[in-house]
């Protein structure tokens, strides 16, 4: 009997050396190759997952992508966030408000100093930092938010694409006479319909100085004729005098694009990272798009166009305590923003954050709208700096459903802020 | 003599204590504390704060109507569910070849994932969709306030509705034969003998479908969020859809006190509710 216990002891006693040993990531002792969890966003483009390919290769550590669904991306992220599962790289938002509900000085790793910071122009002053410490690497180009035109349209209407409010509203009635529908918005999808009141904002907030206010607490978004429920006034005035589609409650973002590329809808607001979308509504030809599609800037009184950085190619490196994952993970950071970035952009076909990186050849004529847009007056997003500000869109469904005024949505978005500003512990509140 | 009977069921309820315990009560109990707590994803800190988080969740407007909703679209997914499911059962009740080909068919949306069920619908009820095709019409079933929580109810019915028959079908095949010859003799007609002998002899199936029905939509998430997503505005923004949706925020305790809230109506409805339907089938 003592024999076999004692054989079964042992052959326990290796499985379970076997199971710890399988438990860390670590690759076999020596090797010095490791593998690594990295949380993305299901809406990777090609190009960018095949830069994790060349990494595997050029390093041989091994990459286990974890795929977040890029609809509810927030949402998932922060839940599998919450039970303390910790990526070893983390693709998610770089705007201040995305940083702080990951409360970044507790788990994430502090990048400050690396080589591409100095590279990147002042991208880390609005972006990807809190506190003065960098936490992030940002590798794609900012969502550039604006108005898409259908160029046909336009031309058969005898207008100009509106840069401002008052064009927009102006331009209505003509679209509407026309058989069009001047401005398509997607209430289905929720999130979309933010965006005509951000883009609003964009003509108060030149070098963030609503948000800073807001994020500062010096300015509410409730103040009687704030800029916030001036925008949400403009937004109503555009529903009420039939601006919008008839399906605006239900409508998804993909009817947005389709209605957009078919010219059934004059404009959508939307960002440049749509452009996939866009290209899927014409039916994969770029000869379409680039035919009927046109992009520019929009705001309260002039034409600028609203950025912000967006969560593709953004990583984050969190702290697991694990030295060699971490070192290899620092390793990932700086194979994307080192020699191999020229190649993801050549392949990506979109502009670089990274200084002496050239320009690729070959970008779509909407791309370069957009690029074109972007240079000429460029504004961040003025919630990029604000926490709380994720209930906006839902303000919005009941602005849109009537069950809201501009201004009480505007006093119950103030709550949340204040909600999540004293919960970050922010300066001044 | 007591002891001997409890010996005799304890073996049995055994496996049911311990799942309920370790997979229900366990986690309830562990996790209470976080509705009244500070917890968010902005800090690493969790304190207590007492009803910080209901008062925020009512200062915010946010409370009162995710509790209107649940209740109004329990109340609706129990009464449809089970007149449509009574009213199958009776016309399905005789076990037939036809009659199992019907059973199966509606039985099979039970064996969709809610989710799914959710975006077909979405699908047929757009405003270009199916329906509106058929029907010759243009409205926006989910999108107009007047109809989104109803119409949402009745594909929650749709879902769940097959599964329900079967346990009234199960209900009505164990009455007595004799019984309803014995009323027929008397010179009761086919409602008198529903209301009078079938009906009554019912309650135990009755008990078990109003009480799930009503405690599964207390707790409705998916249907909503495939099909509506809470909107048009919040009127479809039952409490489970407002817990989401301060999760996704970070707002942790805020999402837990929902959950406690949800839990809380589990408790107040179901428990009168089952108590005064057993007491019904006693008596009745």
């Amino acid at each position: 009997m003592r024999a076999p216990s004692r054989l079964l002891g042992a052959a326990i006693g290796a499985v379970l050396a076997l199971s710890l040993s399988g438990c860390g990531s670590s690759a076999p002792e020596g090797t010095g190759q490791v593998k690594l969890t990295l949380w993305h966003n299901s809406a990777d483009p090609a190009p960018l997952l095949e830069m994790y390919k060349k990494f595997e290769k050029q390093s041989g550590h091994k990459i286990e992508l974890v795929s977040i669904p890029s609809d509810g991306f927030e949402d998932t992220t922060q839940t599998k966030w919450a039970t303390g599962d910790r990526p070893d790289i983390l693709e998610y938002h770089a705007t201040a408000s995305g940083l702080l509900a990951l409360n970044p000085a507790a788990n994430l790793r502090d990048l400050t100093g690396e080589a591409y910071i100095a590279r990147s122009g002042d991208l880390y002053q609005a972006a990807g930092s809190v506190n003065g410490k960098v936490y992030a690497a940002i590798t794609g180009f900012p969502q550039v938010f604006g108005l898409y035109y259908n160029k046909k349209v336009f031309t058969a209407a005898g207008l100009t694409p509106p840069t401002n409010f008052a064009e927009l509203a102006a331009a209505c009635p003509k679209l509407k006479a026309a058989g069009v529908t001047p401005v398509f918005e997607s209430g289905g999808s929720i999130w979309p319909v933010q965006i005509l009141p951000i883009l609003y904002l964009a003509g108060a907030n030149q070098s963030n100085a609503y948000g800073k206010a807001i994020a500062g607490h010096s300015s509410t978004l409730a103040d009687a004729g704030s800029p916030f429920v001036s925008g949400l006034t403009a937004y109503a005035k555009l529903k009420a005098d039939g601006c919008f589609n008839k399906d605006i409650v239900t409508a998804k973002f993909e009817d947005s694009m389709k209605a957009l590329v078919t010219g059934k809808a004059a404009m959508v607001a939307q960002h440049s990272d749509m452009l996939p979308a866009l290209l899927a509504a014409a039916g994969g030809d770029q000869k379409t798009v680039d035919e009927s599609v046109g992009f520019v800037g929009l705001s309260s009184d002039k034409p600028l166009v609203t950025y912000a950085p967006g969560p593709i190619g953004t990583f984050y490196l969190p702290k697991t305590g694990d030295a060699a994952r971490e070192k290899a993970s620092l390793d990932f950071v700086r194979f994307m923003t080192g020699p191999a970035y020229a190649e993801y952009i050549t392949a990506s076909k979109t502009f670089p954050v990274l200084k002496d990186v050239p320009d690729p050849q070959g970008v779509p004529a909407v791309l370069q709208d957009v690029k074109k847009a972007y240079d000429t007056g460029a504004v961040i997003a003025f919630n990029s700096d604000i926490p709380g500000m994720g209930g906006l869109a839902q303000l919005m469904s009941e602005l849109i459903a009537g069950q809201k005024d501009p201004q009480k949505a505007a006093t119950q978005l103030q709550g949340q802020v204040e909600q999540a500003a004293k919960a970050a512990g922010l300066p001044g509140w | 003599m007591v002891m001997r009977t409890r010996a005799a069921w304890l073996p049995w309820a055994l496996p049911a204590i311990v799942l309920v315990t370790v997979f229900f009560l366990a986690p309830f109990l562990l996790n209470v504390r976080f509705a009244f707590s500070s917890w968010t994803s902005f800090r690493a800190e969790i304190t207590w704060n007492g009803l910080e988080n209901v008062r925020t969740l009512i200062d915010q407007d946010l409370l009162a109507n995710a509790v209107t909703v649940t209740v109004l679209y329990a109340i609706l997914c129990m009464a449809i569910q089970n007149t449509v499911s009574l009213s199958l059962a009776l016309a399905l009740q005789r076990t037939s070849g036809i009659n199992t080909v019907f059973r199966s068919a509606f039985f099979l949306p039970t064996l969709i994932s809610p989710l799914a069920a959710g975006y077909i619908w979405r699908g047929l009820l757009a405003p270009d969709g199916a329906v509106n095709s058929f029907l010759g019409i243009e409205w926006a079933w989910l999108g107009e306030p007047s109809t989104a929580l109803v119409v949402v109810a009745f594909i929650d019915a749709w879902k769940w509705s097959g599964l329900i028959t079967l346990v009234y079908i199960a209900g009505l095949n164990s009455i007595p034969k004799s019984l309803l010859e014995s009323a027929t003799v008397d010179g009761a007609g086919p409602w008198t003998r529903f209301r009078r002998v079938v009906f009554p002899m019912l309650a135990p199936a009755l008990t078990f479908n109003v009480a799930v029905t009503l405690v599964g939509a207390l707790s409705a998430y998916d249907v909503i969020a495939a099909t509506t997503g809470g909107g048009p505005g919040d009127h479809t923004r039952a409490l489970n859809v407002v817990m989401r949706q301060q999760w996704g925020q970070g707002f942790f305790g805020s999402a837990s006190a929902l959950g406690f809230t949800v839990t809380l109506l589990v408790i107040a409805t179901a428990v009168p509710l089952v108590w005064w339907l057993r007491r019904r089938e006693v008596t009745g």
